[in-house]
């Protein structure tokens, strides 16, 4: 489904040059659970961000699907991001103005459903992420495990082939965490790609394959399953 | 979607409730000025304009240029219109011949009806230029007859009242108790907006049989009258160039000989239609309406516009400051696939939301502006008019401009934000943004200082114009005015007599005007000596023996008049000097040539003011009432108080009433003036003007202050983590609190010295209007610059201070 080949990213001030990514290749599979690891700054979200089409690649290749998608421009980046790939934040990132029905509802407003459709769709994924008695309460109102159930109803409403997820566990306990991977588990085994940066080994542990970076590039690549 | 939007917008202005306020309250301040200066301009701007072929209607006026300056009349002489009238450019010609009876008399009813105004003497033609629907009479012959009169609906009703238009036909009015007129039309008055406000149209031979006769028969090419005005409706396919060539040639060909030897032309020139609501210079029928004036719709124009502009840049301000609030949601919203273009469409979205809300607070606010600025708001305008098409759709691009104006600016910095960089919290607010920041507010408070210095110096203005020595006694003055037309000056001396007798009075003087009024009465006249001849024109100042006693006048060389009825002048200073005398001796004993008689000069006066400070002081003589046998020009009593008369002036005036009761029967058309109310009324113009600036100053000042209270709020909450360190590290309130100000005051002072040159030069050139002028004053623009810094220092402290109050444990525990 992804293949990039000697991927690279540059930072530039007015005089330093950060290298973000240094030639970066690796492929995922349709249907794979890829966790990306590695210290700060080796180049982790700036990978994501790559991927989950928000960045643009200073060099090398990304095919999506068979194709060659960087250099993209914004509009066609953008109507490639929303029927294909979901996004779930370390931090949530719902909007503090919607409340929890309005926030999953939005993906499927930029993809132009239907609102008979919308409201069918969102109630569905909000019963299955168990936080459907929510429904009109606002993000400020949840807890950080309820709010990060929200995202991810967000990120699978729209069905996409594609999820990505920065530390999705990040700014939960290990209770909500685990709940949390359950889900992200739940949507691989129906067929979701995901892929997901970590820190934590015990989450990595759920997907099938580790890779861990340093400096932007691909360290090591171990299989679990 | 547009529910989304603007249920996030609602959201969002509920959430951050002060700057939502702060938009509003400058929005609604900006968008109720302009609905009711756009109500204005609307309103005067369509006078007139529902008449068939109107841009083929034109008066046809009179500019009269002279070596001692140029003259407008909006009448033309009498023979025009039969020079004219078979000319192929016109479709129509039509005279009019403007009078106000003293009375008109039902008689089958006994119903009197004194000086009534709008009538004119006309013709059938009057009725081709413009369409008057008959509600009776045929209108086919209408007053090609002696005696015939055609009424609107509204006179008919006031003559014969209950009557219906049909049964007025036929019956007989009487004019000035002998001039004997018969109904033959009623026409419905005018339903629109209209200058032609007359009510009565009696047929033009009529004319015949008045004082006016004279006049009619003798149709001199030198003569023109204000009253005797001339209508014409030019072809479908006139050649205007033509018919102002036409009209030269008849100027020219009819030039007399003292206009050759004058150097006195006239030139007659086609006014249009539209142009006469607004034109001073010829000025129109009604004048207890006042003329509209373009130049002031323009200024009223440009405050709405200012403070409208201001409202924006409040806008623009707080949501470029604000921005980095939002950019979590934009973050996101791109994240999950919204466009640019639809970020955009959010953002103005919210932006008209606001707008909206805006201008239905400015509808409510729209009416009782109305009543503040009833000084500038004509008669007849009214909250209706909000329901034209015309009005409906400026408001609806109104808003849609003003909305575009506040919120594409916030929606282009807004959308542009990069999702990974706000989604990372990287966001830094680019300089250009914070200069564009200092630039709006820098521009805010450049308005509200002009308006200040401005204020300050139209009050300093008006202050020196009211207090400025007339040069003549004008407190405890009043004049008492004899009925119009009454000739008998026995009548008038019995009156005076009477009023001498009142022991609070302490003189009193037969005379025409006070020594300054609105009214003059001139002539030329000619001084030859020796060696050269100078003409000049005399203005007069008609009053008796104990006239300069009165008003104080003084007598600077010779003696004051003796006797009402002796040719005598006693000149002013500018006079004499225009005169060629070198001192005011010398004047004495001279002769001056008017109207073919040698007049004695037999003494000088003192110059002072005749009108307004706004006018030179011209050429004047005191005379007498030398042709009272046929007309009198005494036509009020000057009355002065006793000094200690004032606690009981109600009384004494009472008594002043009684006496005028008993010598004149016309008891309703008593008039008294107060001599120092009159002058005052001569700055009604300035006073205006000033209660204009004020209210712009006030809300200039409140937006601007508004906005820099937003931007305020916003610095300091970005700074409360700085603010802790520094408390902590031991700075004092004091320092805390210059540190946050010095930014603003810094913008303050800068607009300080671009606004101060602005406002000289708009003063210096509205001073130009008067002769004796007020000085410009380096303080007025101290007092003005330290007020705007106060106001901002006082705007910026109330949240500086609260913030280096706080506690930094809090701010810095927060962090």
């Amino acid at each position: 489904m992804i293949q990039i080949t000697d991927l690279e990213k540059f930072y530039k001030t007015e005089e330093v040059q950060t290298i973000a990514l240094n030639k970066l290749s690796f492929n995922v599979k349709e249907g794979e659970f890829v966790a990306i690891m590695g210290p700060s700054g080796c180049g982790k979200s700036t990978l994501l961000n790559i991927l989950g089409l928000l960045d643009d690649p200073d060099g090398g290749s990304f095919m999506f699907n068979g194709t060659e998608v960087a250099g993209y421009n914004e509009r066609k980046r953008s109507e490639l991001r929303k029927h294909n790939i979901g996004f779930v934040f370390q931090s949530f990132n719902l909007i503090d103005e919607l409340t929890v029905f309005e926030n999953v509802e939005l993906p499927l407003i930029y993809t132009g459903v239907k609102p008979v459709e919308r409201k069918k769709q969102v109630e569905a994924v909000l019963e299955k992420m168990q936080i459907m008695h929510r429904r009109n309460h606002f993000p400020q109102q949840l807890s950080g495990g309820q709010q990060q159930r929200v995202a991810v109803a967000r990120a699978v409403v729209n069905n996409p082939k594609l999820i990505l997820a920065d530390e999705p566990t990040g700014n939960l306990d290990s209770t909500n965490g685990n709940e949390v991977m359950d889900l992200l588990i739940d949507l691989n085994e129906a067929g979701t790609t995901i892929i997901m940066v970590t820190h934590s080994e015990h989450d990595a542990k759920y997907s099938h394959r580790i890779i861990r970076m340093l400096d932007g590039q691909k360290v090591t690549e171990n299989i679990l399953a | 979607m547009i529910k989304n939007y603007f249920k996030i917008a609602w959201r969002n202005i509920m959430k951050h409730k002060v700057f939502s306020l702060i938009n509003v309250i400058g929005l609604t301040i900006g968008l109720s000025a302009s609905f009711v200066i756009g109500l204005m301009i609307y309103y005067d701007y369509t006078f007139d304009t529902f008449h068939k072929d109107g841009d083929r209607i034109y008066r046809v006026v009179t500019d009269f240029h002279s070596p001692q300056g140029n003259f407008n009349n909006p009448g033309v002489t009498l023979a025009l219109e039969e020079a004219i009238k078979e000319n192929s450019n016109f479709d129509v010609v039509s005279g009019f011949y403007q009078e106000r009876p003293a009375k008109v008399e039902n008689k089958a009813i006994d119903k009197v009806v004194k000086w009534p105004n709008f009538v004119i003497f006309t013709d059938a033609n009057y009725f081709k230029i413009f369409d008057y629907k008959f509600l009776a009479g045929d209108k086919t012959n209408i007053l090609s007859q002696p005696n015939n009169v055609v009424l609107t609906e509204k006179r008919a009703a006031e003559y014969f009242p209950n009557t219906a238009p049909n049964e007025i036909i036929g019956k007989t009015l009487v004019y000035n108790d002998s001039l004997n007129v018969t109904v033959t039309g009623v026409v419905e008055n005018f339903k629109e907006r209209t200058d032609f406000v007359f009510e009565e149209f009696i047929s033009h031979p009529t004319v015949l049989q008045t004082r006016l006769r004279e006049d009619f028969l003798n149709k001199e090419w030198a003569n023109t009258n204000s009253s005797a005005q001339l209508l014409v409706k030019v072809s479908s396919s006139a050649d205007l160039v033509a018919i102002q060539n036409r009209f030269d040639a008849l100027a020219k060909e009819h030039e007399d000989e003292d206009s050759k030897k004058y150097g006195l032309t006239q030139k007659f020139v086609l006014q249009p239609l539209s142009d006469i609501h607004f034109n001073e210079a010829y000025g129109i029928y009604d004048w207890s309406k006042g003329q509209a004036s373009r130049s002031l719709l323009t200024n009223l124009a440009l405050v709405a516009l200012f403070l409208l502009l201001l409202g924006c840049i409040n806008f623009i301000n707080l949501n470029t400051a604000q921005a980095s609030q939002r950019a979590k949601e934009i973050g996101i919203r791109k994240t999950l696939g919204s466009s640019r273009k639809q970020l955009i469409g959010q953002f103005m979205g919210e932006t008209f939301l606001l707008v909206v809300i805006s201008a239905l607070l400015s509808f409510l606010l729209s009416r009782w502006l109305i009543n503040v600025f009833s000084d500038f708001v004509p008669e007849g305008l009214s909250f209706d008019l909000f329901k034209a098409p015309i009005i409906i759709i400026g408001i609806a691009v109104l808003l849609l401009v003003v909305t575009f104006l506040s919120g594409f600016y916030p929606a282009m910095v807004l959308s542009k934000f990069n999702a990974v960089s706000v989604l990372k919290n990287h966001l830094t607010v680019g300089d250009k943004k914070v200069k564009l920041r200092k630039f709006l507010t820098v521009f805010q408070f450049s308005i509200a200082q002009i308006f200040i210095i401005g204020t300050l110096l139209v009050g300093k203005q008006i202050n020196f114009l009211l207090n400025k020595d007339m040069g003549f006694k004008t407190d405890a003055v009043v004049s008492v005015y004899n009925p119009r037309g009454e000739g008998e000056i026995s009548k008038k001396e019995i009156y005076a007599e009477k009023l001498k007798a009142i022991p609070a009075i302490k003189d009193i003087s037969l005379g025409g005007h006070a020594p300054a009024s609105m009214s003059s009465n001139s002539s030329s006249i000619s001084y030859v000596d020796d060696n050269n001849e100078v003409n000049t024109d005399l203005q007069f100042l008609f009053g008796d023996a104990n006239y300069a006693n009165l008003f104080q006048l003084e007598i600077l060389a010779g003696r004051g008049i003796r006797n009402d009825s002796v040719k005598e002048l006693v000149i002013n200073e500018t006079c004499r000097k225009k005169l060629g005398f070198t001192s005011p001796e010398e004047a004495i004993g001279k002769t001056v040539l008017m109207s073919d008689e040698n007049i004695p000069i037999v003494g000088v006066m003192s110059d002072f003011h005749q009108r307004s400070l706004r006018s030179d002081i011209k050429p004047m003589a005191w005379r007498g009432d030398w042709y009272r046998a046929r007309f009198s020009q005494f036509q009020a009593v000057h009355v002065s108080f006793q000094n200690n008369a004032e606690g009981n002036l109600k009384e004494t005036l009472s008594k002043i009433e009684s006496a005028y009761k008993t010598v004149y029967t016309d008891v309703d058309d008593y008039r008294v003036e107060f001599l120092d109310e009159n002058i005052e009324k001569f700055y009604n113009r300035e006073k205006r003007i000033s209660k204009l600036l004020n209210w712009a100053t006030g809300l200039s000042i409140l937006i601007s202050c508004l906005g820099l209270l937003g931007l305020v709020i916003y610095t300091t909450n970005r700074r409360v983590k700085e603010i802790g360190v520094r408390k902590v590290l031991g700075a004092s309130l004091l320092q805390i609190n210059t540190l946050l100000c010095k930014e603003f005051l810094v913008l303050v002072a800068v607009a300080f010295i671009i606004a101060s040159p602005i406002a000289w030069y708009g003063i210096d050139s509205w001073l130009q209007d008067f002769a004796f002028k007020t000085s410009i004053s380096f303080w007025v623009f101290l007092i003005s610059g330290s007020a705007m810094i106060f106001f901002a220092l006082l705007v910026i402290s109330v949240k500086t201070l609260q913030a280096a109050n706080a506690n930094p444990v809090n701010s810095l525990r927060s962090e």
